[in-house]
């Protein structure tokens, strides 16, 4: 029972260290990690949104990183047409629910590494496309975004207010993932990744289930990339290469595939470990931080293939 | 104009079909997709360029020199491939689809890095194998490097295709590939032929970035992930876990590139996304790939 | 040999002329049968058939090469697994396919997906309709657990449940669908005599629920027992119908069938 009141705290201290965190960074003069905390925070977000396709649905995407830079796209174009910036981080997620409900519609009866090699495809499709159509993305010289200053009351350093902003959604992307897992949705979907057939004839309409896993995750993508392309003041392809989606998918399976916590720990590991090298160490180690990394990705998951904190039903499932 | 792309496209297609090889194979016997594979290809393309400066002493200039390279190459970059499955995917073979996906993701890295950090940061030149001639034919210019790289990637396909087919260990290979538990209970050590079939794939990799860094002349560091990521995609369009589809799919992602290139406007830009759409209207028509079988279910 | 001596009159399934072939393999074959309201009917026959291929084609797992399937007078071909559990007809397998990492009470309360409907909204704001109905599934899938004798056993994972336990949890699972049919694929497959009996006694229970129960088995004691009738397959084929006693002393079933069995 102690650990069980133990662990029911453990989001609310975090996240109240989290929020505190950015304050004493700047008197520590480390406001670098407020920056890195901020990164890791969009990235905890796309996780949380790769997690309903890989984790709860089963579906495996290596393109995941296109409905970030749709996000990011579309809040740098309407805001530069002069939409609000709330308004435009709400365009941001309607049109990444969009097309990745139509290329769910598409591509969803394909299976397993099929599935992965079509939205790699589709991934690069998205990046390549940005790239060439100059009319509307300027191409590879990105586009630049009118400032916006969200939480200017709780502090005047616009790294510290979109942290803020970023954690908030971290927040609300956990508590609503969370929600959505303990209910009769969450239950259908671990039960497709159980047996699509037992599923499908205790009556789950299998398909609509993994479409709607699939389409959430875009949600989650969709809004980071907003508020990437709103802290940034400025997006380009560059930021959305499929090494990006490998990173998320990385983040998802090495944190623990289905566990919302272990999400959250493989964001924080994964993306905050090579800029801390980087902020720690002299010039000469920087070069490596990159090789560490991937020892740390064969590492974690010789030793801990079910991830860093898997959810316990993972866990079941990989050591039986 | 067309016969001269034709050309080219057979060349890019010769290539690709040499790394789709690798991918194929070791997804046949391991369903797993080998994310490493293009660092192979890398290190195959960086021993070759080790050996250029050091065999013509020992072999000579010349075909022979070439030759020599060439199967070092090929054997080097085997028996990286053969490494990186004993340690790193080997012990997670039985844990999860997933885990050795991850687990070769960080080898890719590591791989990419180490070169980066150890051998060069920059595009090194690739020394040109034979000096180049032309010849024309039907108002195509064909290089001789054309005609090394086609010839040499033909060959190996048609080694890979004897080895499969008529030799006993091919024939292991291909039990394991059709069921690797039965064929464990047949007496044939399936860890022996796993490895055997990632010294191969890994071998047919290391040919193909010779290959590659003979075609465009210099290397880099990061030279395998496209060309390994357009050749996964030319092993899936033709069906995965099929010889002669992935054979297929790299020779039609080729001609596919190539044609583009010469005949859309603004096409070489456009050319991945032309390759990629194609792929996915193909699995779309047919799900399993070109040659793919298809899976049934059993309730 | 219980109360349904006359069979009651309502038809609840009718097949009729009912085909899957796969290629040149006609696996099931000019079927045609009635099942009325109430009863429990089983499908007996050699090894290949066609008995389970037949339950497949009833649950939309396959699509059927030809012919008609009318439940309640609605056409079940061409409709969706899914959406046939929605209407009433609920399974289990052969081999069992339980949510192995889900709990027994999970594994119910999936059952019940069909007769729930809150969705995303509901969860997200945990609104009183979606607790009242996460409630109300829950209640059930407990009574359900009981009813097939697995108080006790609700929150083990359904993969460490003892053999004749998941056979059970299967049936619990698909009554929480509120079927009107229930076909059972070998409920007593790999069991021991006081474990059948146990089955029996059970699927009895869930006729006295007012279910209809169709389900294909090998031992012929069970059949004996528990059938109101019995259809004989072979070859894909029924070659015979009627009463477990006029079954057993049909000529073409002894020759197909019990020639064998006999034997043993």
């Amino acid at each position: 029972m102690k650990k069980a009141l133990a662990w029911r705290w453990t989001p609310w201290v975090a996240l109240a260290l989290a929020a505190v965190f950015p304050f004493l960074a700047a008197t520590l003069d480390a406001q670098y990690l407020v920056r890195v905390g901020g990164v890791i925070g969009l990235f905890m977000l796309l996780g949380l949104g790769l997690n309903f396709t890989l984790g709860y649905a089963g579906l495996f995407d290596l393109g995941f990183i296109a409905f970030y830079a749709i996000g990011a796209y579309t809040t740098a174009i309407a805001m530069r047409a002069g939409v609000p910036a709330p308004a435009a981080l709400v365009l941001a997620v309607m049109m990444s629910l969009a097309v990745r409900a139509l290329l769910g519609l598409t591509i969803l009866r394909l299976r397993g590494d099929y599935l992965a090699v079509v939205t790699m495809g589709f991934g690069e499709i998205a990046r390549l496309t940005i790239n060439n159509l100059d009319a509307l993305t300027n191409g590879p010289k990105g586009l630049q975004v009118a400032p916006w200053r969200p939480l200017a009351f709780l502090s005047a350093d616009p790294n510290i207010q979109y942290y803020l902003l970023i954690l908030i959604a971290v927040a609300g992307g956990v508590i609503a993932s969370s929600r959505i897992e303990d209910s009769r949705v969450g239950r259908a979907w671990i039960a497709i990744r159980e047996d699509e057939i037992a599923a499908r004839l205790s009556g789950i309409p299998v398909r609509h289930y993994k479409l709607l896993a699939f389409t959430i995750s875009a949600a989650f993508a969709g809004l980071a990339g907003g508020l990437f392309a709103q802290w940034e003041q400025f997006v380009t392809p560059e930021s959305f290469v499929f090494w990006e989606s490998i990173l998320v998918v990385s983040i998802v399976v090495l944190g623990g595939m289905g566990s919302i916590a272990g999400v959250l720990v493989g964001a924080l590991v994964l993306v905050g470990f090579p800029p801390i090298m980087q902020w720690k160490l002299s010039a000469d180690w920087i070069n490596y931080r990159y090789l560490f990394f991937g020892l740390i990705l064969v590492l974690v998951t010789l030793f801990r293939p079910q991830g860093i904190l898997p959810s316990s039903r993972r866990e079941a499932e990989l050591t039986s | 104009m067309l016969v001269q792309q034709l050309v080219n496209g057979l060349t890019l297609g010769a290539i690709y079909s040499l790394i789709a090889l690798g991918y194929t194979l070791v997804y046949g016997i391991l369903t797993m997709i080998n994310f490493a594979h293009s660092e192979v290809l890398m290190l195959g393309a960086f021993m070759a360029l080790g050996l250029a400066a050091l065999l013509p002493a020992i072999f000579g200039e010349g075909l022979v020199g070439l030759a020599g390279m060439f199967v070092l190459s090929m054997a080097g970059a085997g028996l990286i491939n053969v490494l990186i499955e004993r340690f790193a995917y080997r012990p997670l073979r039985h844990v999860s689809r997933l885990a050795p996906l991850i687990s070769a993701i960080g080898v890719s890295i590591i791989l990419q890095n180490g070169v980066f950090i150890w051998i060069s940061t920059q595009s090194l030149t690739f020394p040109e194998p034979v000096a180049i001639g032309q010849v024309e034919v039907f108002g195509a210019t064909i290089s001789s490097l054309q005609v090394i790289i086609l010839a040499a990637a033909l060959l190996l396909m048609a080694i890979l295709h004897f080895f499969v087919e008529h030799t006993k260990l091919g024939k292991a290979m291909r039990a394991c590939s059709d069921d690797i538990q039965t064929a464990g209970l047949m007496g044939i050590n399936p860890n022996y032929i796993i490895a055997l079939t990632f010294f191969v794939g890994g071998a047919l990799g290391g040919a193909a970035g010779v290959l590659y860094g003979m075609n465009y002349g210099s290397i880099k560091y990061n030279l395998g992930f496209l060309p390994g990521a357009k050749a996964f995609t030319a092993a899936v369009l033709g069906g995965i876990g099929n010889i002669r589809g992935a054979v297929l799919g790299g020779f039609i992602l080729g001609f596919l590139e190539v044609l583009a290139s010469g005949y859309i406007p603004n096409g070489a830009q456009w050319r991945d996304v032309i390759a990629f759409t194609v792929l996915i209207i193909v699995l779309l028509v047919r799900p399993s790939g070109l040659l793919g079988e298809k899976l049934a279910e059993k309730v | 040999m219980s109360a349904s001596k006359t069979p009651p009159a309502r038809v609840l399934l009718e097949v009729k002329d009912l085909a899957q072939h796969f290629g040149g393999l006609k696996a099931v074959d000019q079927v045609n049968l009635t099942i009325h309201e109430g009863e429990i009917v089983s499908v007996i026959g050699p090894n290949g058939a066609g008995k389970t291929t037949f339950f497949n084609v009833l649950t939309g797992v396959y699509p059927g090469t030809r012919g008609q399937i009318l439940f309640n007078g609605q056409e079940l071909r061409g409709m969706a697994g899914h959406d046939i559990v929605a209407i009433g007809v609920a399974r289990t397998f052969q081999n069992i396919r339980l949510f192995a990492h889900m709990t027994a009470l999970e594994n119910v309360m999936v059952g019940r997906h069909t007769r729930t409907h809150q969705f995303l909204l509901g969860p997200l704001l945990r609104t009183a309709a979606f607790k009242n109905e996460e409630k109300a599934v829950e209640v059930m899938a407990k009574e359900l657990l009981e009813f097939v004798g697995l108080k006790s056993l609700g929150n083990e994972l359904a993969k460490n449940l003892p053999y004749g336990a998941q056979r059970k949890l299967e049936i619990a699972r698909s009554l929480a669908s509120e079927p009107k049919l229930l076909i059972l694929d070998e409920p007593t497959a790999g069991m021991n005599p006081t474990e059948s009996q146990d089955l029996v006694a059970l699927v009895r229970k869930v006729r006295e629920r007012g279910v209809t129960v169709l389900l294909i088995e090998h031992q012929m004691r069970v059949v004996m027992d528990i059938s109101d009738r019995v259809f004989v397959f072979d070859y894909g084929v029924k070659i015979a119908e009627g009463k477990p006693r006029e079954v057993v002393a049909n000529a073409r079933v002894i020759e197909a069938y019990l020639g064998k069995e006999g034997a043993s």
